[in-house]
């Protein structure tokens, strides 16, 4: 393996790393801000089940990236380094801003626009792209309506229940599993994400063949990245989606976040890759609406909403420009 | 008849998840129409509740003018 492949190989990793750091704050948003955990614990319960969904969920997401966003043949380690770049730049710039963005359309814009300045639009393939899109759409509408339904299903179930302590001790107990299987989804999704990057790569320097899997050692390293990044945790993000957008009880937070899951676990297993802010973001609005629209603070969900819809155009074109020297060099 | 906005505001996702099947890939069409037909369950009882709570609050409204004409009339 060529130093340039391990050079690359590392700045994936680099990216899977800042993407748990701004990502995955996401994960313990909602303990944190029902106090059922302190922010040290959240973390460290987070980084541990994004780290030990390699064990439950396969690779179709990596297949995804490797293969369905860019013609396979475009890759080589000027493209994906670029394409990198340009993701971990716009996750930068958004996260200082405190917006919780996708690292994950980050990733695909980034990877589409150094594909497009080194072979035109010919690059790219429209039905992986189109998939990616319409998702991004459906994820936090699924999350929400799941949301939604889920708490007015704990309210039907538990609205008669007296001993309101009791109850909420209870939920506190629950919104550890719940966080537990967000951050599974989470690691599932965001993890696979840079095997796919990475499976491009081997693939491209014809280290491994053109239709085998990802490496267990790419799995298992894209998962200790992200893991790793979680432990240092993004604390700007856990602020906005912990409390800017609806005020969260013990109860709520545990909706969202099995709302959240339960998209994640599906779109992991159909091989979509999401983002796994849109997805809580919009569960988080779902339970926020059971009280009233109002208690909805529309006005961060919109800027949020602003910041999904340039993701993939501004890592795009970061991309684009860092991969021109490349080609002037030829 | 004005529905409360939390029952249009389902009735919107609803419309967004139909309008989003032309271009989802097909093997994940019944999603869209899943997803579509819950908001509509949403947006429909929503709808039911709040003329429910219109009704009865119109009927405590007219019980409690009864009542205050009764006390009067009880009164001269």
């Amino acid at each position: 393996m060529s130093f340039a492949v391990v050079f690359v190989i590392a700045v994936a990793l680099g990216f899977d790393f800042f993407n748990g750091f701004h990502d995955a704050a996401n994960s313990i948003a909602t303990v944190v801000s029902t106090r059922v955990l302190s922010p040290r614990q959240a973390v460290a319960w987070a980084a541990f089940f994004n780290f030990a969904a390699f064990l439950i969920f396969g690779t179709a997401v990596a297949a995804t990236i490797a293969k369905d966003v860019v013609q396979p043949a475009i890759f080589d380690n000027q493209v994906i380094f670029a394409g990198l770049i340009g993701a971990i730049a716009w996750d930068v710039i958004t996260w200082y801003a405190g917006l919780p963005t996708s690292s994950s359309h980050a990733l695909v814009g980034g990877m589409a626009g150094a594909a497009v300045a080194k072979a035109g639009w010919a690059a790219l393939i429209g039905s992986g792209l189109q998939k990616i899109i319409v998702f991004i759409v459906l994820s936090p509408l699924i999350g929400l309506l799941l949301g939604f339904t889920i708490m007015v299903s704990v309210y039907w179930l538990f609205h008669r229940n007296k001993r309101v302590d009791r109850l909420n001790h209870g939920f506190r107990r629950m919104q550890l599993v719940s966080a537990a299987a967000f951050s599974l989804g989470h690691g599932a999704n965001d993890a696979q994400k840079t095997m796919g990057v990475i499976l491009a790569l081997l693939i491209a320097n014809k280290q491994v063949a053109a239709d085998s899997g990802v490496p267990l050692w790419v799995v298992l390293s894209a998962h200790t990245a992200i893991g790793l990044g979680t432990l240092f945790g993004g604390w700007r993000i856990v602020h906005t989606m912990g409390s800017k957008i609806t005020k969260l009880t013990p109860s709520s937070g545990m909706s969202a976040e099995l709302a959240a899951a339960a998209t994640l676990f599906f779109t992991a297993h159909a091989g979509i890759p999401v983002s796994t802010t849109h997805t809580i973001t919009g569960a988080i609005v779902g339970v926020g609406t059971t009280q009233r629209l109002s208690a909805v603070r529309w006005g961060v969900a919109g800027r949020v909403v602003w910041a999904w819809v340039l993701t993939i155009p501004g890592a795009f074109i970061v991309s684009y420009f860092v991969f021109l020297p490349f080609k002037a060099l030829g | 008849m004005r529905f409360s906005r939390r029952a249009l505001f389902f009735l919107a996702v609803a419309v967004i998840f139909l309008l989003m099947i032309p271009p989802t890939p097909l093997e994940f069409r019944w999603l869209n129409l899943a997803m579509a037909g819950l908001a509509l369950l949403w947006a429909v009882l929503l709808g039911i509740e709040d003329l429910a709570t219109r009704r009865r609050t119109l009927r405590q409204g007219a019980s409690e003018v009864a009542n205050d004409r009764t006390s009067r009339t009880d009164v001269t």
